[in-house]
């Protein structure tokens, strides 16, 4: 982590759905909005907490996700972003991104939006078939993402991503290519595809457990990686992340912060922080169930006097476990983290972070999978071959 | 004589029968007429003390218990049970327990009527000169046909209709004139009760405060823990320590007298030392002759038993010696693999004997096993002239050096309804089976066309047998066949061993002799369900199947093209990371061919893999 004291990122879980996706293991739940007003309210009580313990931290981005955070109403939104604005102190040009469902906003909310101060703003689009749509859950239409896109543009957004999903069961090659062109045909500024996860607790591993739905096949999601590689190239987009890329200038800076490991501070249920501790950082999640995360801090008076004292937080009342990284850990975890990236890690940063050399620390594994033809460094970078790109785990693995 | 029982009043029989035709079920009941147990002790099948046994509805080792019944003479006769074990693998040991009787119950399932297994044992007790008492059983049912299997009983085995009796063992019904007819029938024991001793061995237990404790039936002679005793056959010597019958519990006596049946706890250490078929004699005055018929144990069927884990290799050594202390028909010598490591090549009397001793030793000493492949005992003839047994393809030497392959060949006798000759047909000769003879077992017009029941009998390789053959005949006569083997003797085959290559790699677990005209059938299978086993890897992977360097089949698994998470954001840090550390747990468990990993559970599906 890089030092203390210096500027966080900031995490905000909205966990609110209006239905729950078939492949989503977020911490989301649909039915629950009648606790947006005491959610809302809570989220600034632990605002306040970390204040109190911390004292005004420096933001460098603000990220809202869920769940469905465009769910809350404008006035909610308002009172929360002024919290924040109490107990955080946002450095100038803070990248501030909302995560939203094409459906449940219009040109008003947008520009409400954009009004608050959220200058990004990430559509989960997932495919631009209706019928895909439906068999993903989605409640919106491609027609309706068009539209939310063309009105986040009339609203002021510089700044949009798309999420994509690719490799559905039985999904053609040609059908992806005919989602990612009309995405590609609206100009965004940054486009997340993804290629289909089982995750296990969802309806889709359900499906596919009981043979009901074909199992994502790892060839042709391959395939369509590779094409989509090659097509975003040409549309002039960088591919700067495994599953991310950007025009220039607007990768998005919030999950950059993830992938370098700098700090982080999650508000919400379920939202996981990650603060320097040690020679590694500690991370830690809040409870998960909106319910109880309410709970939690409505009991709570004010920070532990452990953490006032600068102690890792997990005596936090929201907290609900956490684990300690430590050198080796976040030695690994830093390369896991960074290989995801196009860049790759430097190991430049390596030496400056950890008092180590990279090409010494892992040896063995950076041998072996450079022999795998999955690795390579250069000019002082260590990244993921084009091979290695499609078999990261492989490479990760041997990096634990 | 100053102790035992009048010859005259003993009577030593035993009942044989098919699986499941009722045979522990009437033995219960014997034991409950006879007093030997009441009613409330009979909860439990008492001749089959091993849970394996009670599972799977056989007799794997055979006991004997003693009986008083007073007849409708007036006298009380002791009658000595001995069972004898169910299953075709221990053939040996069934006529040893035959010996040890003068007479058998033949035991039918008034419902399915003759079936291999009947005809085998019949056999075998016609061989030993027994008096045969035909039981006709199950008739409760309402299923049952007693006359059409009475009938059978005649035509097949040349029985007298009247000599036929009727029972309902779980009812009870008949059981009471089956033991009237069993004394009036079966001739007693005559035996010279003052020659120097001869006791038969017909079955052998180990017993972890008495040694072995030997089941025997005194010829000659007589038996006490007075005078040290000598087998004949291993010439072990031993020092009786207790002389008694089973009444079904273990009952000291002081001496057992010729014509009697019980036990003798011997001392020794290993069944081994004290074989079925051994003759006890006097050590001081040994008897000139031994009973006919001895003959150790001969293992037909072999395979590789290894540790999943190789540090186990201890644990499976110590586990195998303690069950050959019980079990002398068990052989094993340890083998090493390289794709298995350290394990040991096990001979069995045959499939379910191998079947039981893998149970038996992940159950009882919770081994967890990897096995390879059945074989057979296979001679080569070496162009030099040698004669060398082969227990597993992988010791065979190279194909310039040899002559000639041996193979045993065994005598398979099926009986089923006439409609499945042409399945049977079809699945022997698909196996290398010789057509020898067909029977009808019923005759005349009472029997439908299709449903008349009929003797097929086969000359076939065993190799052939070993794999799915019995699951194969059940299911093409929709369970109706039953089926039989003994062994002929070795044959010339036209034999070739077949490797197969993992990424260039021979796997000697893998490696087969298969008949050389079937060679590239079996090689393509082999190869094509070894790419469905075998996950990708980072790189290609061939699969071959050679014979003596010649590639016959060849497939290739594609190198892994995508395995990545798609998301990993500061809330998918923990648990990726758990899931990334399960798989390389994972990784540290797989077995390795070369560079070629493949999961436990698939590396089991591969040995298991239908040959």
């Amino acid at each position: 982590m890089k030092g203390r004291g210096g500027p966080i990122s900031l995490y905000v879980h909205i966990p609110f759905c209006e239905l729950k996706c078939a492949y989503c293991d977020f911490n989301s739940y649909a039915g629950l909005e009648e606790l947006m007003g005491p959610y809302v309210d809570a989220v600034c009580r632990e605002a306040a907490l970390w204040s109190q313990a911390m004292g005004r931290l420096a933001v460098r981005t603000l990220f809202f996700g869920g769940g469905t955070p465009s769910l809350l109403p404008i006035p909610l939104m308002e009172r929360l972003l002024g919290a924040l604005g109490k107990h955080f102190h946002f450095l100038p040009g803070c990248e501030v991104t909302l995560e939203a469902n094409p459906g449940t906003v219009g040109l008003q909310y947008l520009k409400g939006l954009a009004m608050l101060g959220f200058n990004r703003l990430s559509l989960g689009v997932q495919s631009f078939q209706d019928d895909e749509l439906q068999a993903l859950d989605r409640l919106h239409t491609a027609r309706q993402a068009e539209e939310a896109f063309g009105w986040a543009r009339e609203a002021g957004f510089r700044s949009i991503n798309l999420d994509l999903i690719y490799g559905l069961p039985e999904q053609p090659l040609e059908r992806w290519q005919a989602t990612l062109e009309r995405a590609i045909d609206l100009g965004p500024d940054h486009l997340s595809l993804y290629a289909l996860t089982v995750e296990e607790g969802t309806k889709l591993a359900y499906q596919v457990a009981r043979g009901l739905v074909p199992p994502p096949d790892d060839d042709a999601q391959a395939e369509m990686l590779e094409w989509s590689l090659e097509r975003m190239a040409a549309a002039g987009y960088e591919h700067y992340e495994i599953s991310n890329w950007a025009r220039p200038g607007h990768r998005c800076q919030h999950n950059l912060a993830y992938w370098e490991c700098r700090p982080y501070l999650g508000l919400g249920a379920g939202a996981h922080s990650c603060l320097p501790a040690g020679d590694g950082w500690v991370r830690f999640w809040n409870v998960y169930s909106p319910r109880r995360y309410i709970e939690a801090l409505a009991a709570s008076a004010g920070p532990p006097a452990d953490v006032v004292a600068g102690h890792v937080p997990l005596s936090m009342p929201q907290v609900a476990g956490g684990e300690v990284v430590d050198l080796d850990g976040a030695m690994s975890e830093f390369l896991i983290m960074g290989l995801r990236l196009s860049e790759g890690v430097s190991l430049e940063e390596f030496r400056r972070r950890f008092g180590r050399e990279l090409l010494e620390a892992f040896a063995g594994p950076v041998t072996e999978l450079s022999d795998l033809g999955l690795v390579e460094e250069r000019d002082g970078r260590l990244r993921l071959t084009r091979r290695g790109l499609l078999l990261a785990n492989e490479v990760f693995v041997r990096l634990l | 004589m100053a102790f035992g029982m009048e010859q005259g009043l003993i009577r030593n029989f035993c009942i044989i029968a098919h699986i499941d035709h009722g045979k522990s079920t009437l033995a219960d009941r014997l034991l409950e007429l006879t007093g030997t147990l009441s009613a409330r002790e009979m909860g439990e099948l008492v001749l089959d003390d091993m849970d394996l046994e009670r599972e799977r509805g056989i007799t794997i080792k055979a006991s004997a218990v003693r009986m008083t019944y007073r007849a409708r003479d007036g006298r009380e006769y002791e009658l000595n049970l001995i069972d004898t074990p169910g299953h075709v693998d221990f053939t040996y040991e069934v006529s040893r327990a035959l010996a040890a009787c003068e007479g058998a119950v033949l035991l039918v399932d008034a419902s399915q009527g003759i079936e291999a297994q009947t005809l085998a044992n019949f056999f075998l007790a016609l061989d030993q000169g027994l008096v045969i008492v035909p039981v006709v059983n199950k008739i409760d049912l309402p299923a049952a046909e007693p006359e059409r299997v009475a009938q059978e009983l005649c035509d097949t085995f040349g029985f007298r209709r009247e000599e036929v009796l009727f029972v309902s063992a779980k009812e009870g019904a008949g059981v009471h004139e089956l033991l009237e007819e069993v004394v009036r029938r079966v001739p007693p024991p005559s035996g010279r009760p003052e020659a120097p001793l001869r006791a038969l061995v017909f079955d052998s237990k180990y017993d972890p405060y008495k040694g072995v404790v030997a089941y025997v039936r005194v010829v000659d002679g007589h038996l006490d823990t007075r005078r040290p005793l000598r087998l004949m056959a291993t010439g072990r010597r031993l020092e009786p320590l207790e002389v008694g019958y089973f009444r079904p519990s273990p009952t000291p006596s002081q001496a057992l007298v010729a014509g009697e049946v019980g036990y003798v706890a011997t001392g020794l250490k290993t069944v081994g030392d004290c074989r079925v078929g051994d003759t006890i004699t006097w050590d001081d005055t040994p008897a000139s002759e031994p009973l006919p018929g001895y003959r150790p144990p001969k293992p037909m069927v072999f395979a590789g038993l290894y540790p999943a884990d190789a540090e186990e290799y201890g644990s499976l050594r110590d586990a195998l010696e303690k069950l050959k202390l019980n079990d002398a028909a068990l052989d094993f010598e340890p083998e090493s693999s390289l794709a298995l490591g350290p394990g040991f090549r096990c001979g069995f009397l045959g499939l379910l004997h191998m079947d039981i001793v893998q149970e038996r030793l992940e159950r009882e000493f919770g081994l967890n096993l990897l096995a390879t492949a059945p074989s057979v005992e296979y001679r080569v003839l070496t162009t030099d002239g040698q004669e060398l047994p082969v227990r597993s393809p992988a010791e065979l030497p190279p194909p310039t050096k040899i002559a000639e392959i041996r193979e045993p060949w065994m005598h398979l006798s099926v009986i089923t309804p006439d409609r499945y000759i042409g399945a049977v047909m079809e699945l022997v000769t698909s196996r290398r089976g010789e057509f020898v003879r067909m029977e009808y077992l019923e005759h005349g017009p009472s029997v439908r066309e299709g449903e008349r029941r009929v003797l097929l009998e086969y000359r076939m390789p065993l190799a052939e047998m070993l794999v799915d053959f019995y699951d194969q005949l059940k299911s093409r006569t929709q369970g109706y066949a039953s089926m039989d083997y003994s062994f002929i003797g070795y044959r010339p085959g036209r034999l070739v061993k077949l490797d197969i290559l993992v990424n260039n790699q021979p796997v000697d677990a893998l490696g087969l002799l298969v008949p050389a005209d079937k060679a590239y059938q079996v090689g393509r299978a082999l190869v094509e369900k070894l790419k469905e086993l075998i996950p990708r890897q980072l790189f290609d992977v061939p699969i071959q199947a050679a014979i003596g360097g010649r590639v016959i089949a060849r497939e290739t698994i594609r190198a892994m093209r995508k395995n990545v998470l798609a998301k990993c954001y500061g809330g998918d840090v923990t648990r990726k990371k758990k899931l990334l550390e399960k798989q390389k747990e994972g990784k540290k468990r797989l077995r390795r061919i070369g560079r070629v990993e493949i999961p436990q559970d698939a590396f089991l599906a591969l040995l298991r893999l239908q040959r």
